[in-house]
């Protein structure tokens, strides 16, 4: 860390907020206007991107071929074996609903922290959530064996007076999804109004493009007012937004908790699923935010001091799943549950056991590393890392859905699970779509928030100013203008 | 895309069915079936045109009820057929016939199959260039009274040859005389599943060829090999004489079962001793003294010690019944020197006239030999259910001419030169004499779904075409000749048809056969190591099931296996050999080698490899080409009763590499300490004197008296109701509340002073799975196996079974089979037969899961599922415990579909008043609703109250054990009420505290005396 930045004078630190500033400032970022050009010009298409792009939306083709084929025959083209009647479906829409609270967890309750390092990754966090719960959000109406009367889980007013059973934890996830989906894609665009402003500036080509920038920047014109309603307005959906992280989850464990069925009945699951889906975002944020820095040249936005407090973070949420992981097993010993005990040998040493070893190997073994600060701060590492996780965190899905079900109450009923190739064609679809959100983003809005790295860049001084020629680690005083500074 | 699957699947159901309603009118309407095939188009706007006069006895919408008599085995129970609009769409047994007493087995149920089976002959039809076409009844009739004419005339008339599946009744005698008439010989009575070592000890023992097996009063039965809950003999009496034996539980019998493989009726035994094929013989000589228990046990294989005991339980246990089954005329003679039971009264006459095996091999000869000059065959199959080795098929291909009668395509019509197909039972008249002096009438129960005639009608028209014999035919049809037979005339018929049988008799003794020259072999010990033991499948038979959906989907009662064969072999075998299930094994003998998978099952001799016959046919329809046939495995070896001795052979026994999925229904057979197959032993129940069911010690302790361990404790009683119910009726949520809706027992529509239930009584099922049967019949549930159904859409699984590989079975009610005990492999484990269906929870885990309210809680207790409502989340499945609700991965209902269950016309067996449920909905066993309702609204409209037992649901209407008992327990004067006090009683998971409304009676054990 000291490579970057000048340790805090001893007799400073108690006048600062409790945000580690000094890690997370941008050295190598000079000012303003190389903000505004270096980000923007991230921009411009490439061949790179369009190759991507074209392979994201192949594999959506192939995703949706594959949903329209079931559709037509039915869901028996996937790869049920009753009673296993959830499986890559379901597990794949908790994948991707715990990939989104990450983007939540990092723009809103990171800021309410005030967590320094947040400010160059949430936006890439903030966009992966919602294309990600766009993912999720699909699969629960995929599932559904009459795909088309999905709306019946919607209470609307009808002639029939049949609104849905609010018991039911599946409507919970209705409610659930759309809300966090709403709430999460208004942070996204309230975040992006002045950086959408900035496009809209430094648009002098396309007036098409222009056009459209000035209406979605709601005419942002830079003004103290605006920006005081804006920090305001920013602040309270991020406080919106907080209670949205724990709740979205724990719904969604409901799913599995408040079913009889051994190994799911059980009262951990909330916030067990929500540190988990803290850490499985955290490392789509790390296969994501990597590559992006490379190949955009952001390496000196996205700082390894970053990528270290966010290595912290997927650390620290691993060891809660990981002691989540072994609070099942004392659970399962000690209910003295015949069919939970017995469902739990299975899940570990019977026939799931290659599932459970990839689980626990990359939830609970691997991150480990990330004691090793070397290895946080090695990117090569800290990607492949991800990678581990991401699969770690869909099987930890695949533990909890399939081998519960196939290991029930009824031993004459128990069975085993075999996707077929629709299930693994959807799921590469679900990547493709995500992914393809993802790639359309970066290219037309700013994959790093420029308003508010200009906050923690140094700021421009006015040249009658005496002080501040060098770059330190102490706090700038910022320029009369410069927002939310004196609220 | 959303939108046109929407318009598929949205619109398409409702649409399928009303039209399908449509067309009962039409078929009506027309009076013929023809019309119904062309008005099946889906798109055509049809009108409803109301009768002007109204078909005789049909109502729209109400049912007619036929009594007639089945023909699906030698037996002849009785049945009543119900139909609908002119259809019959199910089959149960006629309650008041005294062969079958209203049960009716699986077979029985399915003959509906062999009605509406796709793969009958629509019409006659000619080979042509070794092609089959279709020709002109009169043409065809012309052709055949030609050829008739033409063998009469060049004096072969007395090579002619008739062989008719074997069938008890005046259809005989008349095939006789016409037959006599045209100087041709008297016919050959076939049956493949016939036992003719125990048919010719029987007689010759002076008895029935087939007694009344009195198993009450018993005191021990010993089996050997003697399968008399599998379809050996007379199937459904039996078995409701073992089951009434055995449930006066303190003066049951015990059962013990020697072979070399449990079979169903092995795994109803107390004990099974396992010995190889062909060693029965020698531990029926040591029951008689000839030999000791170590040379027993040293000739036969089984172990010394069970022998010593089984000798010192049957020197002390009188009467004693002794039955040989296993196909050896000398063990059943010294069987019947060992048996000590009364005789029962008279006997089962159906089996009196079947040839033997060696006389179907002497007419093989003679065929081979151009002896015949026109062979004739109604229903018989000996191409398919003679063993290869017999050279029957080359024998036939010799005759000049080949006419056959068979209603469905065959392995023996594939040869015929002329088809002149029959009408199914159902569709004809005819009689039977299943018991000395009673006289089972046969009636048509629907106008004939195809181009087809009764045979008999054929042979009255040829013979009045034949100048020598018209003047013996001179009445229409057969029939008026029944009717000119019958005492009493056309008025006398009418009045005893409803019933379905009277007193009487046929007057017909077939001639007693002179036996030919029988082929004796000993066991051909030259290959391998292993005994090869074929036995007959007990649904499929001798292979006449195997084109019905329902009896390959229904599993095995024993195995679980449908729509496959498999070779059984113990697991310490197969360990040693190194393989497991599903492996592929090359079993070879001297006649021929099959490949095919291995099963383990522990209750295979360890020295044996098992094979169930029936499957396997090359040209009997779509559904019967699953499997293979095993008797092209058998050498030619008879015993001296000229039966065919089906375990005659070692085999060498190879692995051959690769493996396949078993299809099979069962998960884990082993209940994990699960309770739900609980039993108790009969000196746990000893001396408390109680009568079954009555549960006299339960009433005493009154009504809130001590629980005894697994007991129920009948929450869902008269006034203890489900909780869904109490706390809608205030008692657990709102006491101020005045709106307590359906829930509140004095709701005007009265339905919630109802509790539906059921009852089953583990100690009377014997597994044998005729209510699965029933359910699928009642309940339009649709088979799934079919390799269309499902290889093609799970490129992992290919072939016949391919979704049932993926348990996908609909079946609402299955059979779990539990083995206790044995985990060493020893040969002495206990089975547990547990009918499973939807419990109908008060507290139902399914209902608040759902989310669009498709299932929820009914005021009368059932869980009720609404497919119209169901979008398909299989939550509630998930969340059920018992597992119990079934999915429609595919549209089995749609027609058009490769995966469609009820090709044109298996679909006019569907029951008008059950929905076809639609692709992406759950369905599940709804306790026979339309049944409720059907009584509800029958009592409403003749103004009363519903009467106690006055209806029962499909599978308790069938079951032959008399195991489930369905009613109100609400209401203290239904039986079920009475039985679910039994203090045998539990609920399965009681501790997960469904408050299910299935009330499950313990079985009870019999241990060997001293044992216990």
């Amino acid at each position: 860390m000291a490579t970057l930045s000048r340790p805090v004078p001893a007799t400073e630190e108690k006048m600062r907020p409790n945000i580690a500033s000094a890690d997370v400032q941008l050295p190598a970022v000079r000012d303003y206007e190389q903000v505004d050009r270096e980000i923007v010009g991230t921009l411009h298409p490439t061949v790179a991107w369009f190759i991507g792009l074209g392979v994201a939306i192949l594999f959506l083709i192939i995703g949706a071929s594959a949903w329209m084929y079931q559709i037509y025959n039915g869901l028996g083209v996937a790869g049920y074996n009753p009673p296993v009647m959830w499986g890559v479906y379901i597990i794949t829409f908790v994948f991707w609903v715990g990939i989104g609270h990450a983007g939540t967890l990092i723009s809103a309750i990171l800021y309410l922290f005030r967590a320094g390092f947040r400010t160059t990754i949430y936006r890439c966090a903030e966009a992966m959530t919602v294309f990600a719960v766009m993912t999720a959000g699909l699969f629960p109406i995929l599932h559904l064996g009459r795909p088309w009367k999905f709306f019946w889980l919607i209470p609307y007013p009808n002639w029939r007076y049949i609104w849905p059973q609010f018991k039911s934890p599946l409507v919970w996830d209705v409610f659930a999804i759309l809300t966090y989906l709403t709430v999460s894609s208004t942070f996204l665009y309230i975040g992006l109004i002045p950086d959408i402003a900035v496009l809209r500036d430094r648009e002098k080509t396309n007036p098409v493009r222009k056009r459209i920038l000035s209406v979605l920047s709601l005419g942002w014109r830079n003004s103290d007012r605006e920006w005081r309603h804006f920090a305001r307005a920013y602040l309270f959906l991020a406080a919106f937004s907080t209670p949205l992280v724990l709740s979205v989850h724990s719904v969604v464990s409901f799913d599995f908790a408040m079913a009889l069925t051994p190994g799911w009945h059980t009262t951990i699951f909330p916030p067990y699923f929500v540190a988990g889906a803290i850490f499985s975002g955290i490392g789509m944020v790390f296969t994501i935010i990597i590559p992006i820095r490379k190949w955009f040249n952001l390496k000196h936005y996205v700082t390894l001091n970053h990528l270290d407090a966010a290595a912290k973070l997927a650390l620290f949420t691993s060891l809660v799943v990981g002691c989540a992981y072994m609070t099942e097993w004392f659970v399962a010993w000690f209910s003295g549950n015949e069919a939970e005990k017995a469902f739990f040998a299975n899940r570990i040493w019977g026939q799931w056991w290659w599932a459970s070893a990839i689980l626990y190997t990359c939830n609970m073994v691997l991150p480990l590393s990330l004691f090793s600060q070397r290895l946080r701060r090695n990117t090569t590492w800290l990607f492949i890392l991800s990678i581990f996780i991401n699969i770690g965190m869909w099987f930890e899905r695949f533990v909890i859905v399939v081998p519960s079900l196939s290991h029930e109450f009824e031993p004459w009923q128990w069975t085993t699970y075999h996707p077929t190739w629709v299930d693994y064609a959807i799921l590469c679809g679900s990547f493709g779509w995500f992914s393809m959100w993802f790639l359309l983003f970066i290219k037309q809005l700013p994959v790093i928030a420029i308003s508010e790295v200009k906050e923690i860049v140094m700021p421009r001084l006015r040249t009658a100013h005496a002080h501040g020629t060098t770059v330190s680690g102490e706090h700038q005083d910022y320029e009369a203008d410069t927002p939310g500074e004196h609220d | 895309m959303i939108d046109s699957a929407d318009n598929n699947g949205g619109a398409k159901a409702p649409e399928a069915t009303g039209v399908r309603r449509r067309d009962f009118l039409k078929v009506l309407g027309a009076g013929g079936a023809a019309t119904a095939m062309l008005g099946c188009g889906q798109e055509k706007v049809e009108k409803l045109i109301p009768y002007l006069v109204s078909p005789d006895q049909t109502v729209p919408g109400v049912s007619t009820y036929y009594a007639t008599t089945c023909r699906e085995c030698a037996t002849g129970c009785g049945i009543i057929a119900e139909t609908r609009d002119g259809r019959t769409i199910k089959l149960e047994g006629n309650p008041d016939h005294p062969v079958n007493q209203g049960a009716l087995c699986a077979r029985g149920q399915a003959s509906l199959q062999g009605l509406y089976n796709p793969d009958r002959f629509r019409g006659p039809m000619i080979r042509r260039g070794g092609k089959l076409e279709a020709i002109k009844w009169d043409e065809a009739l012309r052709l055949f009274a030609e050829k008739i004419n033409e063998t009469r005339r060049n004096g072969s008339a007395g090579n002619a040859v008739f062989i008719n599946q074997h069938e008890a009744g005046s259809f005989g005698l008349f095939l006789d005389s016409w037959l006599a008439a045209l100087g041709m010989p008297a016919h050959i009575s076939y049956d493949a599943e016939a036992d003719h070592a125990a048919i010719t000890a029987n007689k010759q023992n002076g008895g029935a060829a087939w007694p009344v097996l009195n198993f009450k009063g018993t005191k021990l039965i010993v089996s050997f090999g003697a399968d008399f809950l599998d379809g050996w003999g007379a199937g459904v009496p039996q078995q409701l004489a073992f089951a009434d034996a055995r449930a006066d539980y303190k003066n049951a019998p015990r059962l013990i079962y020697v072979g070399p493989r449990r079979s169903l009726t092995g795994l109803n035994a107390d004990q099974w001793i396992d010995c190889r094929p062909g060693g029965e013989i020698a531990i029926a000589k040591m029951l008689s003294g000839a030999l000791s228990p170590a040379q027993a046990s040293q000739q036969s294989g089984a172990p010394q010690k069970a022998l010593e005991s089984l000798a010192r339980e049957f020197a002390a246990a009188k009467p004693a019944m002794v039955l040989s089954g296993a196909g050896s005329s000398d063990l059943s003679a010294i069987a019947a020197t060992l048996n000590s039971a009364p005789a029962g009264n008279g006997g089962y006459l159906g089996f009196e006239g079947i040839a033997t095996a060696a006389e179907m091999r002497a007419l093989a000869h003679r065929m081979s030999a151009n002896g015949v000059s026109l062979l004739m065959v109604r229903g018989a199959n000996p191409v398919y259910t003679l063993p290869k080795s017999v050279g029957f098929e080359a024998a036939l291909k010799k005759v000049p001419y080949k006419v056959s009668f068979s209603s469905v395509p065959d392995e023996t019509t594939e040869l015929a030169d002329l088809i002149l197909p029959d009408h199914h039972f159902l569709e004809q008249w005819g009689d039977a004499e299943p018991m000395r002096g009673v006289l089972s009438l046969q009636q048509p129960t629907m106008d004939p779904v195809f181009d087809t005639r009764a045979t008999t009608d054929v042979l009255i028209s040829v013979g009045r075409a034949e100048a020598a014999t018209a003047a013996s035919y001179q009445y229409p049809d057969f029939r008026t000749w029944l009717i000119g037979r019958f005492p009493g005339g056309a008025t006398a018929l009418a009045a005893a048809l409803p019933k379905g049988f009277t007193s009487g008799s046929i007057g017909y003794a077939p001639q007693a056969r002179a036996l030919p020259a029988v082929q004796t072999t000993t066991m051909d010990q030259t290959h391998g190591s292993m005994y090869l033991y074929v036995y007959p499948h007990p649904l499929l038979g001798d292979g006449r099931g195997a084109n019905k959906p329902w009896l390959q989907e229904l599993p095995d009662p024993v195995t679980k296996i449908c729509w496959q064969t498999v070779a059984e072999m113990n697991p310490a075998t197969l360990t040693k050999m190194g393989m497991a299930n599903g492996d592929y094994v090359t079993v070879k003998t001297s006649a021929g080698s099959l490949t095919l998978p291995v099963l383990s099952y522990p209750g295979v001799q360890r020295d044996t490899i098992a094979i169930a016959t029936g499957r396997g046919h090359p040209h009997s329809g779509r559904y019967a080409s699953a499997g293979f046939n095993p008797l092209d495995l058998l050498p030619v070896s008879e015993d001296r009763s000229g039966a065919f001795v089906y375990a005659s052979t070692k085999a060498d026994v190879t692995k051959a590499g690769g493996s396949t999925w078993i299809v099979t229904t069962e998960g884990s057979s082993r209940q994990h300490g699960r309770g739900i197959g609980q039993a108790i032993g009969i000196a746990e129940l000893g001396g408390q004197g109680n009568e079954e069911g009555v549960g006299a010690e339960h009433q005493k302790s009154g009504e809130k008296g001590e629980e005894m361990a697994g007991d129920a404790s009948h929450e869902f009683l008269p006034g203890m109701r489900a909780p869904v119910a109490n706390d809608a009726q205030g008692d657990r949520g709102d006491q101020a509340s005045n709106d307590k809706g359906m829930y509140d027992p004095k709701h005007w529509s009265g339905m919630a002073k109802r509790r539906w239930a059921m009852t089953v009584d583990l100690a009377r099922c014997t597994g044998c799975s005729a209510c699965v049967t029933a359910c699928y019949a009642e309940n339009n549930i649709p088979t799934v196996g079919a390799d269309w159904q499902g290889g093609k859409f799970l490129p992992d699984r290919t072939g016949f079974g391919a979704n049932i590989t993926r348990s996908r079975e609909m079946a609402w009610l299955r059979i779990e089979r539990y083995y206790e005990g044995g985990e060493d492999g020893s040969a002495d484990f206990d089975t547990r037969f547990v009918p499973m269906m939807c419990q109908h929870c008060g507290n139902a885990p399914c209902e608040p899961v759902c989310p669009v309210y498709a299932t929820y809680h009914a005021p009368d207790g059932l869980n009720v599922q609404v497919y119209n409502r169901c979008v398909g989340t299989r939550y509630c499945s998930n969340n059920c415990p018992y597992k119990v609700r079934y999915f429609n991965w595919f549209g089995y209902g749609e027609p058009g579909r490769a995966q469609y269950a009820f090709p044109e016309p298996l679909n006019w067996q569907l029951n008008p008043d059950v929905t076809v449920r639609g692709k992406g909905v759950m369905e599940k066993c709804t306790f026979c609703v339309q049944r409720i309702r059907e009584a509800e609204n029958r009592a409403k409209l003749e103004q009363r109250e519903m009467q106690p037992d006055e209806f029962t649901t499909a599978c308790a209407a069938s079951c032959p054990s008399r195991a489930i008992t369905f009613g109100d327990a609400a209401d203290e004067n239904w039986s079920v009420t009475k039985v679910a006090k039994d203090r045998r009683a539990y609920h399965v998971f009681e501790e997960l505290n469904t408050y299910t409304a299935v009330v499950y009676l313990k079985k009870v054990l019999h241990s060997a005396p001293g044992a216990a």
